[in-house]
């Protein structure tokens, strides 16, 4: 008897969990598509001919659903409150920005009427104020009109003492954001500000408006909006698709926005599936469970292709290298003879790692900037020329005089200790690379670490940042489209004055530094390029960073997706065209 | 019995309170939270400086621990960054049922972590009903048939099911049963997740999708767990109670499993009791390759960021659990053996 009610009692607590777990909100219905025309059409009348039988209503339309299967849950979807790539990527879903930037990486308006420029009189004559002139049709999806009221509400939601968002960039650098009528908004910065295209009120490390009506009254009550609800249940939104279900660990559930106002989207629902073991991911795609995956092994490519997957490339500025460490007092000496340096540019095999071990789906990376508007076009990766290494090498001072296989100088022999985190293509790139070296007698000593102990900070001790490694690999795009990056200024070589800096190379150069001041005033595109020319050709002649390949965002899409375009900035720019096949 | 259950409860008071601060000192070395907040880019310098003071991250541990256990609303705190302590605290600490802040999501713990409880009971509860069930009937039969052929090759399957690695079983099952299984034709099961969107969350569905997670958390233990039994009830079968139980001529089902089982569960019951407060803490390999939201998923993504709130909540309950069920094994022991008594 007291088996049976034992075995009872967990029969029931089984069932009561399923039913717990089941009781969610069950899958929504999604409308389906409107059947009406386009406003901007003329209805079609077809009268049914008298003669025919009555027709049987057709079937309604099977629900247009599109998995993606994400292997990182969001953390939240207030775009003011999170820099997480798995969100941000999603910008283009569910809110709204000034503009998007599509597969050219070239803004297009979405929320501005046109793209501010000095031409149309949106930027003033002295660079340091930007215009944002509204379109008249835009509208949050429960109908209520964005206005310029929208951006001041963001903006001072951002500069709040009382709101703990993730970052204030550039709104603390601004002098003022000012609204003069509900369809402009005005803002204006102590200097000109050359990286305003990137990241104000756009760009994937930007920031997207928060619905005013929605979250005044919160901010009123509690003085926060940190734990307000529309933070991880955004229902009222500005994308072509809006929020409908999150369920924590599960799946997130997004449908088509009917007051999107540049007309509804193709797909009627997307649903996101957290998935956070990558075999699984590939497995779930592979049996078809999903639709669009993304961040692959290059490994995993051929069997993703072999079941009908499509590899789309994003490059989103990632360039995958070797930041020489050149710090004053903890650099190794060596390394500061840009011969040396050129050495291990020359001596290492790139262009067949490429192709062993990235399987040939992407290429060598020349400089930190390839696949972007800024790099010197007639810059070329150094070829493979190991004759050249041991040359240069023998002309700074560096030849095996004992016998060993390894060069030295002065009784000191070149090992470097090279560095990087424990992914598999990293660790794979490391056993190459030390061949190579070894072969024109430089030795390496392999470090490889977690990736969060690797980029801890120097206050943490971060072995990226301590300055103990020689040579550092990592891939950097810190504000991609824009070209402005802090990992070369003076100011952030960490110190414990300023332990959280982030030129992890250590390097000050006079001349680069002032390069990267003058761009950062540089407003127009044209002067800034040229600018971004001699950055670019400077350091790959310094060999202050050595590439090693391009780093695309890798992702994949099953064969009945069509009208899919990826951007680098903002991958799904363009997610409202989106489709399936029938 | 009731004096000893209130005793073990008074200890624990003590025990919970070091083992909270041992953990809280322990969290402080995990990362830093900031460091994860800048997302692809590195959190810009003036940022980490201002949330480090808005989160409370650049008080000395102590005090964050004072924070954390009794709150923070009789203090005031720094806001605006202007070195005045201007704004009052709104924390009330765990000794008043406030948990604190996720600092991932900013939402409360309770409710991050309640969130994923009832899945995690699902799975891991169903999973230790198979094992036990499983483990049971096998072990019996095992030692009921000794060195028959079927016990042998139930031997060896134990043996190869007890070594194989959680992770190997899990995508070699899906790769075989969702994956191959749908490429040939054949009735397939789900690779991840809960349910299909386009179905709903039915308990059918759910039930379906924890086909695979529930074999896979199952496998190793019900070996294990077999082996336990197999051994227990042999050396039971082998005691003068179950001869003299035999001799009287009660029928075999008595003696097998009122007699002998009931005197061998009792190792068992020491083993499935130290289990018991882990089903809270999920399972956190099969939970991230079946894609299931669990505690044990929400564990790991919190801890590798360095969310001290939720992670603290989460190794807090487990901790209490572990006491819980310690006392009920002690009383279930005096259930099963009167020769045990408790002062």
């Amino acid at each position: 008897m007291s088996k049976f009610r034992l075995l009872s009692w967990v029969s029931l607590l089984i069932i009561a969990s399923m039913l717990l777990a089941a009781c969610a909100p069950t899958a929504t219905e999604v409308p389906p598509p409107p059947t009406e025309a386009p406003a901007t059409e003329a209805p079609v009348v077809t009268e049914a001919p008298a003669t025919e039988a009555p027709i049987e209503p057709p079937p309604p339309a099977e629900a247009k659903v599109v998995t993606f299967i994400w292997t990182q849950e969001f953390d939240t979807l207030n775009p003011l409150y999170t820099q997480m790539w798995f969100v941000t990527a999603l910008f283009p879903v569910y809110v709204c920005q000034a503009w998007w930037f599509d597969d050219q990486n070239s803004p297009i308006p979405n929320l501005v009427t046109e793209i501010p420029s000095v031409e149309n009189g949106s930027i003033s004559e002295d660079q340091r104020t930007i215009t944002l002139k509204l379109r008249d049709d835009i509208v949050w999806s429960d109908g209520t009109p964005i206005t310029s009221a929208d951006f001041k509400f963001t903006y001072d939601m951002l500069m709040a003492d009382g709101n703990a968002v993730a970052s204030r960039s550039p709104y603390d650098l601004m002098a003022s954001l000012e609204t003069p009528d509900e369809r402009t908004v005005v803002v204006t910065f102590p200097e000109p500000y050359a990286p305003w295209l990137s990241s104000l009120f756009s760009g994937s490390s930007g920031i997207s408006i928060v619905p005013a009506h929605i979250l005044q009254p919160v901010f009123d009550a509690e003085g926060t909006i940190d734990t307000a609800e529309w933070n991880t249940a955004p229902t009222v939104s500005c994308g072509p698709f809006v929020f409908d279900e999150w369920q924590s660990g599960s799946f997130a559930r997004f449908v088509a926005n009917d007051n999107f106002w540049l007309g509804r989207p193709k797909l009627d629902e997307l649903f996101f599936r957290f998935v956070p073991d990558d075999a699984s991911m590939i497995a779930a795609l592979v049996a078809g469970d999903g639709d669009v995956g993304t961040f692959f092994a290059y490994s995993d490519v051929p069997q993703l292709e072999e079941a009908g997957i499509t590899i789309l490339n994003s490059f989103s500025g990632f360039n995958e290298g070797w930041y020489i460490n050149m710090h004053p007092e903890k650099g190794n000496p060596a390394l500061k003879d840009v011969r040396v340096r050129q050495a291990l540019a020359y001596a290492f095999n790139r262009e067949k790692l490429v192709q062993d071990v990235l399987l040939g789906l992407t290429n060598v990376a020349a400089t930190d900037y390839d696949n972007s508007p800024w790099i010197d076009p007639s810059i070329t990766p150094y070829p493979y020329d190991p004759e050249k290494a041991t040359a240069l090498l023998a002309e700074a001072g560096w030849t095996d005089t004992n016998g060993d296989g390894t060069v030295d100088k002065d009784g000191v022999e070149l090992v470097l200790k090279y560095g990087t985190t424990n992914r598999e293509v990293r660790q794979d790139t490391q056993a190459v690379a030390q061949q190579d070296l070894a072969a024109v007698g430089i030795g390496t000593d392999l470090q490889s670490y977690d990736s969060d102990l690797f980029f801890s900070s120097y206050a943490e001790d971060g072995p990226s940042a301590n300055f103990s490694l020689d040579i550092i690999e990592y891939s950097d795009a810190p504000n991609f489209p824009d070209p402005d990056s802090s990992v070369w200024r003076c100011s952030e070589i960490p110190t414990d004055d300023n332990p959280v800096g982030v030129n992890t190379s250590g390097l000050c150069d006079e001349k680069l530094e002032a390069l990267f001041v003058q761009q950062e005033s540089q407003v127009d595109f044209n002067e800034r390029q040229q600018t971004l020319y001699e950055i670019t050709r400077y350091i790959f002649d310094q060999a202050y960073w050595i590439g090693i390949w391009q780093d695309p965002d890798l992702f994949g899409f099953s064969n009945r997706m069509i009208n899919v375009k990826m951007s680098g900035a903002i991958p799904f720019f363009n997610i409202a065209e989106w489709d399936v096949t029938p | 019995m009731t004096r000893y259950i209130l005793r073990r409860l008074l200890q624990a008071i003590p025990l919970l309170f070091i083992i909270s601060l041992v953990l809280f000192i322990l969290m402080q070395n995990m990362g830093d939270p900031l460091a994860t907040m800048g997302g692809r880019k590195v959190t810009r310098t003036e940022d980490r400086i201002r949330l480090a003071r808005q989160l409370g991250l650049d008080k000395p541990i102590l005090v964050q621990y004072v924070y954390w256990l009794v709150g923070n609303d009789w203090a005031k705190t720094d806001m605006d960054g202007d070195g005045v302590a201007e704004t009052s605290g709104t924390r009330k600490g765990v000794l008043r049922g406030d948990w604190g802040i996720s600092l991932v999501n900013r939402q409360p713990v309770t409710k991050v972590v309640g969130e994923r409880l009832s899945n995690t009971l699902l799975l891991m509860v169903t999973a230790e009903a198979v094992i036990i069930i499983a483990a049971l009937l096998i072990g019996i039969y095992s030692a009921l048939n000794q060195y028959t052929a079927v016990d042998n090759v139930i031997t060896a399957a134990t043996f190869i099911f007890y070594s194989m690695p959680v992770f190997f079983f899990a995508l070699l099952a899906m790769y075989i049963f969702a994956v191959n299984f749908k490429k040939w034709g054949l009735p397939y099961l789900p690779t991840v997740g809960m349910f299909e969107p386009a179905a709903g969350q039915t308990p059918a569905q759910v039930a379906w999708h924890m086909v695979l997670p529930v074999a896979t958390l199952s496998f190793g233990f019900i070996a294990g767990y077999s082996r336990y039994i197999r051994s227990t009830m042999l050396e039971a079968m082998g005691q003068d109670y179950v001869r003299t139980a035999k001799a009287k001529g009660l029928p075999r089902r008595e003696v097998v499993y009122i007699h002998a089982l009931k005197n061998a569960a009792l190792p068992i019951v020491t083993i499935i009791a130290l289990d018991l407060p882990f089903l809270l803490g999920g399972a956190i390999v099969t939970e991230r390759i079946f894609g299931w939201p669990g505690m044990g998923r929400l564990f790991l993504d919190h801890v590798s960021r360095s969310d001290t709130a939720v992670v603290m909540g989460i190794l807090m309950m487990i901790a209490v659990a572990v006491i819980v069920f310690q006392i009920l094994a002690d009383v279930t022991y005096a259930w099963l053996d009167p020769r045990i008594r408790y002062k």
